[in-house]
């Protein structure tokens, strides 16, 4: 062990000039997606993996068909308590961002009743899909809930929260999408 | 990449299963490495376990009481299903609070009970490593390099094996600091002090966090697009250096390379 405080003094400010050093070498571009376009898959920088599901009254929702505009896939079940915590901001933010982005709620292995019920009880206005057989929920890898993934106007996943998000964090990255979109 | 294990006709979440056996294997640590250090095993050990209950309690009741609205209608959804809905922050404060307290209850000396908590906490590092490789949100940059572990058909660094890699070694400098203790326990009071097997366990592990989080590719970021990962740890090995030298030059007996 060093005894000397001048041994010390010179190693710490090596150890803090090779750490900022690593730091400013490791920043990242945090406007960049690394778009790859070629792959589906359900994590940062990849494309988004298509679906067609139904919400409780039966129309199909295509999830490509929003390209254009910045989607909000939150996945969620009635019987998750952080669920309902977000849910109202999802629904605050719809109507927020009226028609310039999308918000789609992908229920997790529910029937459609449960799911209508709860969807007239919570008031909740964007379309609550049906994924009773959780193809969807698969595709996506979804092992905790809520998780909600950010796409942006491509199509390419920008973000994915396993999580309670909250309306500050939602607005705020529904804000830097639009800010990218043309 | 795993996230459920098949035995039969069961299915297991195997984040759970790394969890639960997690919270064992760092139990375990601690026990015996308060019984290396000879210090009062159960006393220890509660220390441990009130940190641990009172922090996921704590963790939970305090997210409840920042989203009541959402909880009073659906009280059940309070206590099930625990698998998200924690606020972090107040669960490490409240924890340490809680474990700091029960160790002045108990009289224990502050540094040499962290020296033996020391291989529980990388315990619980390493298992939230491993739960994040089965089933978490986590993975590394793009990589060529052949121990690349394919995610979604592409190549990619193994990051979290990179950081259980980290948390082992910082184990085996543990053993390695403590060994005085095992074979001589006089010579250990008087060659290092409290404190010491912890701190160099906390300057290898945060110096191996600064180096790795950089081949993170969905790092928690700061708006400047540094890793937040890598500021905490640099602060946290600079701050393990500064003790390390404080109590290091306080130590009258400590060998110098004259009379080693």
């Amino acid at each position: 062990m060093l005894r000397n405080k001048y041994e010390w003094a010179i190693w710490i400010v090596v150890a803090a000039l090779l750490g900022v050093g690593w730091i400013f070498l490791s920043k990242e571009d945090v406007r960049k997606a690394q778009t790859l376009t070629l792959t589906e898959a359900p994590i940062v920088g990849h494309l988004a993996p298509d679906f067609t599901l139904p919400n409780t009254f039966g129309e199909t929702y295509t999830l490509s068909n929003y390209r254009g505009q910045p989607v909000v896939l939150n996945f969620w079940a009635s019987w998750c308590g952080p669920c309902r915590v977000e849910m109202p901001f999802f629904e605050r933010t719809q109507m927020k961002f009226n028609g310039r982005v999308t918000i789609l709620g992908v229920n997790q292995g529910e029937p459609v009743a449960t799911i209508r019920d709860f969807g007239a009880r919570q008031d909740i206005g964007y379309p609550l899909l049906v994924d009773e057989n959780n193809d969807v929920n698969l595709r996506y890898t979804i092992n905790s809930l809520p998780t909600t993934i950010f796409v942006d106007a491509d199509g390419v996943v920008r973000e994915v929260v396993v999580g309670v998000v909250t309306q500050a964090v939602l607005e705020d990255r529904l804000e830097s999408l639009l800010a990218e979109t043309p | 990449m795993y996230p459920t294990l098949s035995l039969g006709p069961f299915v297991f979440p195997t984040a759970g299963i790394a969890y639960l056996l997690g919270i064992w294997l760092s139990l375990t640590l601690i026990e015996r490495a308060a019984k290396r250090l000879h210090l009062n095993v159960e006393a220890v050990y509660g220390v441990a376990v009130t940190g641990l209950l009172v922090g996921f309690v704590a963790a939970r009741l305090l997210f409840v009481m920042e989203y009541w609205a959402a909880f009073q209608e659906n009280l059940l959804g309070i206590i099930w299903p625990l698998t998200s809905g924690y606020n972090v922050a107040a669960g490490v404060f409240f924890g340490a609070a809680g474990a700091f307290f029960y160790g002045r209850y108990k009289q224990l000396p502050f540094w040499s009970t962290l020296d033996a908590l020391a291989p529980g906490l990388l315990g619980a590092l390493i298992t939230i490593s491993l739960a994040d490789f089965l089933a978490g949100p986590g993975y590394g940059k793009l990589t060529t390099m052949p121990w690349g572990v394919s995610v979604f058909g592409i190549r990619r660094h193994p990051i979290q094996l990179y950081e259980i890699a980290i948390g082992l070694l910082a184990l085996l400098l543990w053993r390695q600091a403590t060994e005085l203790h095992v074979h001589d326990p006089q010579a250990a009071a008087r060659r290092t002090f409290p404190g010491q097997a912890f701190l160099l366990t906390a300057v290898l592990y945060s110096t191996g966090r600064l180096f790795v989080e950089t081949f993170r590719d969905n790092a928690w970021l700061t708006a400047n697009g540094y890793h937040v990962v890598q500021v905490i740890s640099l602060l946290a090995l600079l701050g393990s250096l500064v003790l390390l030298a404080r109590f290091s030059m306080m130590q009258p007996s400590l060998p110098t390379a004259e009379n080693l």
